[in-house]
């Protein structure tokens, strides 16, 4: 008999359950997006503060100490300590490989750059085999990675480089490809020598001044790099190519990682040296860019990892406000969505007064009239949450897609939380007026009155 | 005919005060949702409107946006410089923009350390010196320009004696601590005040006061380069560096690219959020009154049934209930414009840690857009237009 009424309130009048079941769905779908938005929006946001470029820095522990000015490390060649690229794949390796979304190793050294004798001032033969140098000083050359595939133990490869890790680097042409012999100049070094994409250009050291062209490596002018700082003064080549000019065959000096961190909180700024066992686990399971860091140092032996500051502080700062102010936007939402469920439960309830009364005059209690209304109230709360999930990840996908241009994935806790939030905003919206109408006299309603 | 209208409009507003007196519950719940929709909506748009300014302030923890260099030099001196009068002239030119700008002075010198009540400087003869880069700044205004994290700090100690502020990596190949007093040479001394971390070069460089770092190295007046930090857009810290190149016209003055393209796409990113949040408060408001004006057209259908019996067109019943509507939600926006005033030095004291400053034109916004809602959620009355009278009044319907 229970069933056969609420069955049969569903059968009689469709488009009043229909209605309230479409608020319901409305209301929670909005709640759903808004939900899966902000619950995705600290992975985004935290993707597009990489754009800032790498947050760690790692250096060899026994390096001498760097005489930089200016971009220009001044110590002598010579001086200071390498790290090994082979261990460069260990990177994917430690807990939060996930987290690294990209590497690159660097290694600095100075050069004379030399290009053809211009034909006219010399006589055409010795043009075919000696070189001038463009400049008497030498400049920097960086020897790094670009779209660089590194070989996983696992089998699979990951490409990454300098153009993943300092996006803001402008190339104008192409990246140089690392098998063969090209190379990127910087846009004031370029200006300076008249060089542009698709000259041949030699390096070496600083000798004599005209030079044969067969005993220095040749090197195809890719690209023009724009960075705005002291790159734009540099020639920029492969890391291989770099290893060769100054003999230091699979080493590099310098290594920037690009990590999705957590913002550092009291507890992520704690120096893990002073935490007991509990704490350091806890420490180490948080994705801070202190304990990525310090997974890093793990297996990357004699180096020293730092955290960039000037990125990882300001990222810290602006997550943390922005993750706020989106969980008061969609608890604001949730009230929202909430209060809009409610009222359109209420109103289904005090739409059937005559019917209560009714039921009260045949002799029903009014708990059992509460309990029919709470039934059929529940039932609508499960096809108007569900409809509403579905609706609201069609909103979040749309949402998503404009704001951050990638779409949010649907989440069980999400589902799980609009559906207890549909119950219990329908249970909490019927409460008050079926309280009322457990209080209805029968016979002033079904007189009309 | 003026009597007649005249008391039109008095039955008018008497109908209205009526209807909205009928059910004091279902008043309240329209008025909260409309209330709550304007307060949310005029708090957000005006913490979107103060995130801009809140967030480029923010943004001050990626450091210096603008870099100031010696220009190109026609005699290639090996060690350009420029005057240190031009750290004034930076501000000079941008008048009412808050400037943080600090010139640095680069020379190269070898240090050693003399540990605090231990052994001095020069007391241990085997001790080798080791070649640092000391940088001299002009205004203590560099550790808010340079973000780091300190190691290690000591109490001013008031003597007069420079102060000096050491990088990582120098405090620990000299393995000095703060209160260790450096020779910078051997006429210079310092007091360590910080050690400090930042993650880049400034890691291996000791801070001391412009004054000391000229006199090691016999440059008096001179700074080597300009770090400058200006709240503001990508935009606005473009036009600042042309203005700032206009002005010292010698000297080759660059945004920063690495932070300030960052800086825009993440501000685009967080503005777009915000007036999504907007919208989806602005059409759960509508939701929420539509809700109430499906009750509301459910219970008085005897009344419109009256209305029709007794004489008046469709047109002017629905005109009564959409002035109704309006009424609702210009009552709903006043009030929730107000309250979205205390909302927004909330939301904006808990966000950004500073209350938001109001912007006058936020609340006329939000109160058009209530009620505009509570007229476009008066939508189901429309189902009242097919009120047939005497079913109405047969108890059917």
């Amino acid at each position: 008999m229970f069933l056969r009424l609420v069955a049969d309130s569903f059968g009689r009048r469709p488009r009043h359950k229909l209605l309230t079941g479409a608020a319901l769905a409305l209301g929670m779908g909005v709640a759903t997006a808004a939900l899966s938005v902000s619950l995705d929006v600290g992975d985004r946001l935290a993707k597009e503060f990489r754009s800032l470029g790498a947050n760690l820095l790692v250096t060899p522990q026994a390096d001498s100490l760097p005489l930089e000015i200016g971009g220009v490390d001044y110590r002598p060649v010579n001086a200071g300590a390498y790290l090994p690229e082979a261990d460069l794949p260990k990177l994917k390796t430690i807990f939060w490989h996930n987290n690294i979304i990209a590497f690159a190793p660097i290694l600095e050294d100075q050069a004379t750059v030399f290009v053809d004798v211009p034909s006219a001032n010399l006589n055409s033969l010795r043009s075919y085999v000696t070189l001038h140098p463009a400049e008497p000083r030498p400049v920097s050359i960086i020897g790094t990675w670009a779209q660089h595939k590194v070989s996983l133990s696992d089998g699979s490869t990951f490409v990454t480089g300098i153009d993943k890790t300092n996006p803001w680097w402008q190339v104008e042409g192409r990246w140089f490809n690392e098998t063969s012999s090209e190379c990127l100049v910087g846009q004031a070094l370029a200006r300076r020598m008249g060089l542009h994409v698709g000259q041949r250009i030699f390096l070496g050291g600083s000798g004599p001044h005209v030079i044969l062209r067969s005993s220095l490596p040749e090197f195809l002018v890719t690209g023009i790099l724009t960075t705005e700082s002291s790159e734009d003064q540099a020639v920029i080549l492969p890391l291989s190519a770099a290893q060769k000019l100054s003999e230091r065959p699979g080493q590099y000096r310098n290594l920037y990682v690009s990590a999705l961190t957590k913002p550092e909180d009291d507890f992520g700024r704690r120096d893990p040296k002073t935490m007991n066992a509990a704490d350091l686990e806890r420490w180490s399971c948080s994705p801070y860019v202190s304990s990525i860091a310090y997974s890093i140092k793990q297996v990357l032996p004699g180096a020293d990892v730092r955290v960039i500051r000037r990125v990882a502080e300001g990222e810290g700062q602006i997550l943390t406000r922005v993750r706020m102010l989106l969980w008061l936007v969609t608890g604001a939402a949730l009230l929202a969505a909430a209060l809009a469920v409610g009222a359109s439960s209420a109103a289904s309830v005090i739409e059937r007064r005559t019917e209560i009364g009714l039921m009260k005059a045949l002799g029903a209690g009014s708990g059992t009239v509460g309990f029919l209304l709470a039934a059929e109230q529940l039932l609508l709360a499960f096809v108007g949450g569900g409809t509403g999930y579905a609706l609201g990840i069609v909103l979040a996908r749309l949402l998503g897609e404009r704001i951050f241009g990638a779409a949010p994935e649907p989440s069980a806790i999400v589902f799980l939380v609009i559906v207890a939030l549909a119950i219990g905003v329908t249970l909490l919206g019927s409460a008050i007026p079926l309280r009322r109408a457990s209080r209805y006299e029968p016979a002033p309603i079904l007189r009309g009155e | 005919m003026a009597s007649l209208r005249t008391a039109n409009r008095a039955m008018f507003w008497r109908i209205i005060r009526r209807l909205l007196g009928a059910n004091r519950g279902r008043l309240f719940v329209m008025l909260l949702a409309l209330g709550a929709g304007a307060a949310v909506t005029s708090a957000l748009l005006n913490l979107q409107i103060d995130a801009k300014r809140r967030l480029t302030t923010e943004f001050r923890a990626f450091g210096p946006n603008i870099l100031i260099t010696p220009g190109p030099d026609p005699q290639r001196t090996w060690s350009p410089t420029l005057p240190d009068s031009l750290v004034a002239s930076v501000a000079s030119a941008l008048p009412g923009k808050d400037v943080n700008a600090v010139g640095f002075l680069y020379v190269f010198s070898n240090v050693r350390v003399g540990k605090l009540h231990g052994p001095g400087p020069y007391d241990d003869p085997s001790k080798l010196p080791l070649r640092a880069v000391i940088v001299g700044y002009s205004s203590e205004a560099f550790l808010h320009l340079l973000p780091h994290g300190t190691l290690e700090a000591s109490q001013p100690l008031g003597y007069k004696t420079p102060l000096c502020y050491i990088g990582a990596s120098v405090a620990l190949r000299l393995k000095a601590n703060a209160r260790d007093s450096i020779a910078l040479n051997p006429w210079n001394d310092c007091f360590v005040q910080e050690v400090d971390t930042y993650g880049g070069p400034e890691d291996s460089q000791i801070f001391v006061d412009l004054e000391t770092a000229q006199r090691i190295a016999g440059l008096p007046g001179a700074i080597s380069l300009v770090e400058a930090r200006i709240s503001g857009t990508s935009q606005q810290v473009e036009e600042a560096t042309r203005a700032v190149q206009r002005q010292i016209p010698g000297a080759d003055v660059r945004a920063v690219r690495q932070f300030t393209e960052g800086e825009a796409k993440i501000y685009n990113r967080i503005s777009g959020l915000l007036t999504a949040t907007v919208g989806i408060v602005l059409l759960l408001t509508g939701l929420c009154v539509m809700a109430a004006m499906t009750n509301v057209a459910m219970e008085r259908k005897m009344d419109v049934g009256l209305m029709k019996a007794i004489g008046g067109s469709m047109r002017r019943v629905l005109r009564l209930f959409l002035a109704e509507a309006a009424l609702l939600g210009l009552a709903g926006g006043v009030i929730g414009a107000a309250l979205g005033i205390f909302l927004s030095i909330g939301l904006g004291k808990a966000v950004f840690g500073v209350a938001a400053r109001p912007r006058l034109i936020v609340y006329p916004v939000a109160v058009v857009l209530t009620v505009i809602v509570a007229i476009l959620s008066a939508f189901p009355l429309r189902r009242l237009a097919s009120i047939r009278p005497a079913s109405v009044f047969r108890g059917e319907a």
